[in-house]
């Protein structure tokens, strides 16, 4: 189908959509022995265009609907993020919809805390209890003692949580993401001053040196620049853009790279300074560029003066020749294009090294050029260590003066437990989630207010980057509500309501699409006698506007006082005797940071790198498998000073003799049938560096050991037969 | 070689050198297909539904090792094995150069699925179900096979009806680029080409004439619709 | 021949009790065998049934491997059949006198291991009760099934043969028929009555039964041989390394008489014994069934040998990895299966001595049997485990179920034979007594005929 033919039976349906979004439809099964009038025909696909909320990236997306159900979910070609293209995840939303063990209704608990014994009550009663609750801490005067707690929210749900908080009277509103790129923007107001994400314009470069930024699966905004990279490779007739990338464990992105380093972890920093030095030193920078941002590159030289090669090549154990050659080969094509991604902020020494690698940028004059990066104008400000906010938050909560916690999304599968939040949570009187799931935090739940799933739901969906300018994506409704669930802001909206007073008059909206359409109709700042509702009908068929005014950023400049960066050594958690093996803890493909799990899709899709499904595993390079007599599939004990964890190995050529990983995503003790028990969660290894307020999951070490043959291990791909390429002449 | 009866050669190009393993295309053609799930036993057991996977291979040591994604389907043979072999006529060729299967017709001797050299015919060892209300995900478009069928990918032929549909309605050819399979669609870097082999302008048949075109177990003499464009790497720099 | 073939001075009374003392009336052990053999074949039913009504999962077949233990069995059952027929044929068709006592005992072997072996490409398939689509019968749709199929070709050669084999044993079994009607009374009377079909022996009907055996067992010969080259075909047609291979129907055939003549012995061993038969099949039989046996355990090592040095030769990387794989995985398989085809029938068979020894047969032809299976296992496991593409190489391991069915299929083949031997003689009585007939002058009606046996 073409695009225009679709949207022009998109126009119908969202028209339609609008105009019945309200009603309540006549539900039975027979509608089709008396033609229905809307136009449906049996087999006919009609396409919704909405946005994914899968991951913070915001592709926008196109629901195939038949007869009244959610079929297929495609990218939509007029998203500038995505262009008609979706990952594996975005794809698998459709099972949110239709997942077999959603929550159909407000649950209240009725037992022990995690057991799973609740019962049935109305929303009437659910809102209430949760009004009631709140209404005691406004009585008490202590209206800091409700706390909120959800993932990064931008756009108008963002507003409208900041304003329940901030009339309530709380501080007490912590965003929490374990993925979050946060370091990547408290590393960007370091160098330029302010904390806009990079966009990077990966299409049009010559040379991608990528440190640790797995852009193909998870970095900012894996299916926009997934293209990207499609691009640069076979895009253009004569150029195949070359890439190398820097990471101890070869990632799905390091697999399609001409070259990997695996640089040992910590050391990214230096390496890229290593590199800096050296394209200086050989005077292979760009000397424009230099004198743009206000260096020298005397005085740089001399400020990097401790990152000689030898020195890298020591600190990053790579062979010296490689360093220097790759030094060279990136000063010398231009257009190139360095990135650093969340392997590296992840260590303790994360945002300095990220910002060694800004500096490489700068040197070969990539800076706002094409084929180089850009401030990035998706959301150009946010969080900048939400972490931080999290420890007070749990440092509160372990006082006793957390009464209510409303959390949505599930911080107890996602944040690790080395940071106390498990204790300090239990110490909750009473802890509201809005899951859809019953995922671990809503196990333990005292009420359970259902969230509708993405396709039944209102909403404006704002890519964290990816973008040069600035894009709204819209969400609608899809399908109608299959189950009697309600839309997380309609709760908000209807508690406020509930608890009168300031909080209503704060609050006035009906219905959240009230909010969303005023929030719209604001940006859009539509003249006066401009009909509103064709916009909107509009901005829906399209999926959202994607021509908002180009930010203000016009372009990144190395700030007057940011001073060079100089990465510390690697801090890492545990004694090197006797934990010999840095743990690297990594977003799996499918599952992100664990909301992909509960889908059977995702469960079932080969893990792209080791092909295992349904499982986790742990990663170990064969030598290091054959030193501890550790062979494909058996069972080992991985021991952290924060913990242990017993699962199958994975033995993978691509990674470091010195380094052991696990993906993150599995090991939920909740979220339905199929995410329930499948794997472990490796965030009870990771262990926090002293009092350091930065999230480093990345830098503890364990030691590793064998337990039994037996690892119940399943891989979609033979393990002798995948050595085998000579066989099929690839 | 079959005598061609129609306008059309369905192929496709699959470029390694783009083609960077995510998966999205796997489970894309597990949601147009209504492809089964397929629990952890079930794929332990060797019998994943999957009509299309990403083959990965380990090439080298480390720390001179490279992983290499292969995406395997049904080749769409020209001279398939698994036609001849199959004593119902399930496994046919059609004049568009598809290798059709009729899942009704099928009797589940499984000798096509031995044939196939690339291994992409799967067979419902399982009966398969979906707990509702999962199963309204299912599409209308393609049956929902019982156990004892083997079934494979059909290059997402529900569309290719469709389009020629539409294509006559308009009285006009398919143009190139109007169908396209649900791996092919959503593949984010483009790795992915589907068209008309018949057309020699179409961008499909100019991508399979580049230099760097091999087709898969070649020297069988399958003549697969499929090329594969090899893949970059250090030594191709 | 310097030992006789009969045992001398009995009458011919006498001769034809011994020869039809299978026909007495069953004892309790008798009925004991049958209802443990029913039993079992229950049994296996029952997992037939149970994969049947659940679904295939319940089989070890999986991607890559889909053809396991029931294809085994086909390939083995249809390479039984082979012996009966082809041995009784060419002992026929060569007038080799020894071969007398043994004829029915192979050729009901032949009957009942061809309708097993049949059964097992059904049992086989996934979506059993549409087994008719097979079958090229008129509908209005205009479906037809295709011919191109080697498993068309199976079909068609099994069916024939099926008919041919049945008719030829029922054509050897007419005299004996008449004989059995002339002994019995009763039900047994009757069915022996309709079976027998008139036979009085009369010179013209002896003249025309000798030419309908002599034109049977000529064309039988064919069709046997025709037969396994097609089940060989349905390896050899495909493009799967270890299968692809032009000297697969010899192969089989040669597989497939070995393990049908190894059977046979077996089968006569048995017979030998449970019907006191000891002075009809005497170690006369057992030497020259060992000398037959020799020949073609050294005509089945070299060309088992063959194709593996073609492979080694050539040494395609696809084909030795499967060979490789097989040496590996199942190397103990390979090995005993090499012992007992070839090593232990080639030595043992060379001794006069040991062909002599009952005990030394039993044990050679049952191995041999086993090997056979162990072989045919090893042509279908190994080859599709590992097939072209390395990703998706897998194992195989039968479930309880193809066991099941399998040990059914034994105990069904031993069921019908041990009914066959209460209600048919077991020796061909009229064979026999023919020989001795050869010997001397025999009066038929006003002529005296001039016996061959003198002559020769």
């Amino acid at each position: 189908m073409k695009r225009r033919t679709f949207l022009q039976l998109g126009t119908i349906i969202a028209a339609s959509a609008v105009l019945d979004g309200c009603r309540s439809k006549n539900e039975q099964l027979i509608p089709y022995l008396i033609p229905p009038d809307e136009g449906v025909t049996p087999g006919k696909g009609t396409y919704y265009a909405s946005s994914c909320n899968a991951c913070p990236a915001g592709c926008g997306i196109l629901v195939r609907v038949s007869e009244g159900r959610a079929k297929k979910i495609e990218g939509n070609p007029d998203h500038p993020i995505n262009r008609g293209k979706l990952c594996a995840r975005g794809q698998a939303i459709v099972q949110e919809l239709y997942h077999p063990d959603r929550v159909p209704h407000p649950l209240k608990r009725n037992g022990p805390r995690g057991s799973g014994a609740f019962t049935r009550i109305s929303w009437q009663e659910g809102i209430g209890l949760l009004a009631d609750k709140l209404k005691a801490l406004q009585r008490e005067q202590n209206t800091n003692g409700l706390a909120l707690l959800t993932p990064h929210l931008r756009g108008t749900l963002a507003e409208l949580t900041s304003r329940f908080m901030r009339t309530f009277g709380s501080t007490n509103h912590v965003s929490y993401e374990l993925l979050t790129p946060d370091l990547l923007r408290a590393a960007a107001r370091r160098s330029f001053g302010h904390p806009s994400l990079p966009y990077y314009d990966i299409a049009e470069t010559r040379y991608l040196l990528s440190f640790g930024a797995d852009f193909v699966e998870n970095h900012l905004s894996p299916v926009k620049y997934g293209s990207a990279f499609g691009q640069m490779r076979q895009g253009r007739d004569t150029v195949r853009g070359h890439f190398t990338y820097v990471g101890g464990r070869m990632s799905l992105t390091a697999a399609s790279a001409d070259r990997w380093m695996p640089a040992k972890p910590g050391s990214e920093g230096a390496l890229a300074l290593g590199m800096a030095r050296l394209i200086l030193a050989e005077s292979l920078y760009d000397s424009g560029a230099l004198a743009a941002n206000g260096l020298e590159a005397k005085k740089l030289l001399a400020a990097l003066d401790r990152y000689d090669l030898p020195r890298v090549t020591q600190l990053s154990g790579l062979p010296q020749g490689a360093i220097a050659e790759v030094a060279r080969e990136f000063a010398s094509t231009r257009p190139a294009l360095a990135l650093a991604g969340e392997m590296v902020a992840f260590q303790s020494n994360g945002p300095e090294s990220v910002r060694a690698v800004h500096l490489l940028n700068l040197l070969v004059g990539s800076l706002n050029r094409p084929g180089g990066i850009y401030p990035d104008a998706g959301f150009p400000s946010g969080p900048e260590n939400s972490f931080a906010e999290l420890l007070a938050l749990i440092e509160t909560m372990h006082g006793g003066n957390v009464k209510v916690a409303m959390i949505h999304g599930d911080p107890l599968y996602s944040v690790p437990p080395a940071t106390g939040f498990h204790d300090a949570l239990a110490k909750v009187p009473f802890i509201v989630s809005f899951s859809s799931l019953l995922d671990d935090t809503a196990l333990h739940a005292d009420l359970v207010l259902p969230d509708h799933a993405a396709l039944e739901s209102w909403g404006d969906v704002i890519p964290v980057a990816g973008t040069r300018e600035p894009v709204v994506g819209l969400m609608q409704p899809v399908v109608e509500p299959l189950f009697d669930t309600r839309q997380f802001p309609e709760v908000l909206l209807a508690t406020a309501h509930e608890l009168g007073g300031r909080m209503a008059a704060a609050l006035p909206d009906e219905s959240y699409l009230e909010l969303l359409k005023g929030a719209i109709r604001k940006q859009a700042g539509l003249e006066a006698g401009v009909d509103f509702e064709a916009t909107w009908v509009d901005l829906l068929q399209h999926g959202g506007s994607f021509k908002g005014k180009s930010s203000k950023l016009t372009g990144y400049r190395w700030g007057s006082d940011a001073p060079p960066p100089l990465p510390e050594d690697p801090d890492f958690a545990g004694d090197p005797k006797t934990y010999p093996f840095h743990l690297i803890v990594y977003p799996s493909t499918a599952f992100y940071d664990g909301r992909g799990a509960p889908y059977p899709w995702l469960q079932q899709l080969p893990d792209p790198m080791t092909t295992v499904v349904w499982g986790s595993w742990v990663e170990i390079n064969p030598e290091t498998a054959a030193e501890l007599g550790i062979g494909f599939g058996d069972l080992v004990e991985v021991t952290s000073p924060q913990g242990t964890l017993r699962l199958p190995a994975v033995v993978y050529p691509g990674i470091r003799p010195d380094m052991v990983a696990v993906p993150l995503g599995q090991g939920h003790g909740g979220m339905g049938r199929y995410a329930q028990g499948q794997g472990v969660n490796p965030l009870a290894l990771v262990a926090r560096q002293g009092t350091k307020q930065q999230p480093a999951w990345n830098a503890t070490r364990v030691r590793i050991t064998r337990i039994s043959g037996k690892g119940e291990l399943v891989t979609a791909g033979h393990p002798q037969g995948s050595l085998r390429s000579e066989l099929v002449e690839i | 070689m079959e005598k061609m009866t129609s306008q059309y050669r369905w192929g496709m190009v699959v470029d390694l050198d783009r083609c960077t393993g995510c998966g999205a295309c796997v489970v894309a053609c597990q949601a147009e297909n209504n492809v089964a799930i397929c629990g952890k036993k079930e794929i332990s057991e060797g019998r994943n539904m999957h009509w299309l996977r990403i083959e990965r291979f380990w090439v080298g040591k480390y720390p001179d090792v490279r992983a290499r994604f292969l995406p395997v389907l049904c080749q769409h043979c020209q001279d398939a094995p698994c036609e001849p072999v199959c004593p119902v006529y399930a496994s046919y060729h059609n004049p568009d150069g598809l290798n059709g299967q009729v899942y009704n017709r099928c009797v589940g001797t499984r000798y096509c699925g031995n044939n196939c050299p690339y291994a992409v015919r799967v067979f419902n060892f399982y009966n398969h179900e979906w707990p509702k209300p999962l199963d309204n995900q299912l599409s209308p478009d393609m049956t929902v096979r019982t156990r004892g069928v083997m079934e494979k990918c059909t290059f997402c032929v529900q569309r290719i009806r469709r389009a020629k549909e539409d294509a006559k309605s308009e009285n006009r050819a398919i143009r190139d680029g109007e169908i396209q399979p649900a791996c092919a669609q959503t593949c984010p870097t483009d790795a992915l080409v589907f068209g008309n082999m018949a057309d020699p302008r179409s961008r499909v048949a100019i991508l399979s004439r580049s230099p760097r075109r091999f087709r898969l177990l070649e020297h069988l003499g399958t003549h697969p619709s499929i090329y594969y464009l090899k893949g970059g790497g250090r030594e191709h720099v | 021949m310097s030992e006789p073939i009969l045992p001398a001075a009995k009458s011919s009374s006498q001769l034809n009790d011994e020869m039809l003392s299978s026909l007495r009336t069953p004892t309790w052990s008798w009925y004991a065998l049958a209802l443990f053999l029913g039993a079992v074949v229950a049994w296996g039913l029952y997992a037939f049934g149970y994969m049947l009504t659940t679904d295939m999962s319940c089989t070890g077949l999986n991607r890559p491997v889909m053809w396991g233990v029931y294809i085994v069995n086909f390939v083995f059952w249809i390479g039984l059949s082979h012996s009966g027929t082809m041995v009784s044929a060419i002992l026929r068709l060569s007038r080799a006198n020894w071969r007398r006592p043994i004829l029915r005992a192979a050729e009901a072997m032949t009957v009942f291991t061809v309708a097993v072996g049949g059964l097992f490409p059904l049992i086989h398939l996934g979506r059993n009760w549409v087994f008719f689509y097979l079958i090229p019968y008129p509908n209005q749709r205009g479906l037809w099934p295709n011919f191109r199929s080697a498993l068309l070709w199976d079909a068609t050669a099994i069916f024939t043969y099926i008919i041919g084999s049945s008719l030829f044993l029922y054509l050897g079994m007419l005299p004996d028929l008449a004989v059995a009607r002339d002994r019995s009374s009763g039900w047994r009377f009757k069915l022996y009555s309709v079976l027998a079909m008139g036979w009085r022996g009369a010179a013209r009907e002896w003249a025309i039964f000798h030419q309908a055996s002599t034109l049977m067992a000529a064309l039988i010969i064919p069709v046997a041989v025709s037969v396994h080259s097609i089940v060989a075909w349905d390896f050899a047609v495909t493009v799967i390394p270890g299968w692809h291979s032009t000297i697969f129907p010899p192969y089989f055939v040669i597989g497939a008489i070995h393990s049908g003549v190894a059977a046979v012995i077996t089968l006569m061993i048995i017979i030998r014994r449970v019907f006191h038969l000891e002075d009809y099949l005497t170690p006369l039989h057992f030497d020259n069934m060992g000398k037959l046996l020799l020949v073609i355990a050294l005509l089945w090592s070299y060309a088992y040998f063959v194709e593996v040095q073609t492979t080694w030769y050539a040494h395609e990387p696809i084909e030795w990895e499967v060979f490789s794989f097989m040496a590996d995985k199942y190397a103990f398989l390979l090995l005993f299966m090499i012992f007992a085809n070839s090593v232990l029938p080639i030595v043992a068979l060379c001794f006069k001595r040991l062909r002599r020894s009952i005990a030394v047969m039993l044990v050679v032809s049952v191995l041999i049997n086993v090997g056979m299976f162990i072989e045919r296992f090893l042509i279908i496991v190994p080859s599709l485990s590992h097939k072209n593409m390395p990703f998706v190489w897998g194992t195989y391991r039968p479930t309880w179920v193809e066991l099941s069915v399998t040990a059914g299929a034994f105990a069904g083949f031993a069921l019908m034979y041990t009914l066959f031997a209460k209600c048919f003689p077991m020796v061909a009585v009229t064979d026999v007594r023919e020989l001795e007939a050869q010997k001397s002058v025999v009066r038929l009606s006003r002529t005296r005929l001039q016996s061959s046996a003198e002559k020769e």
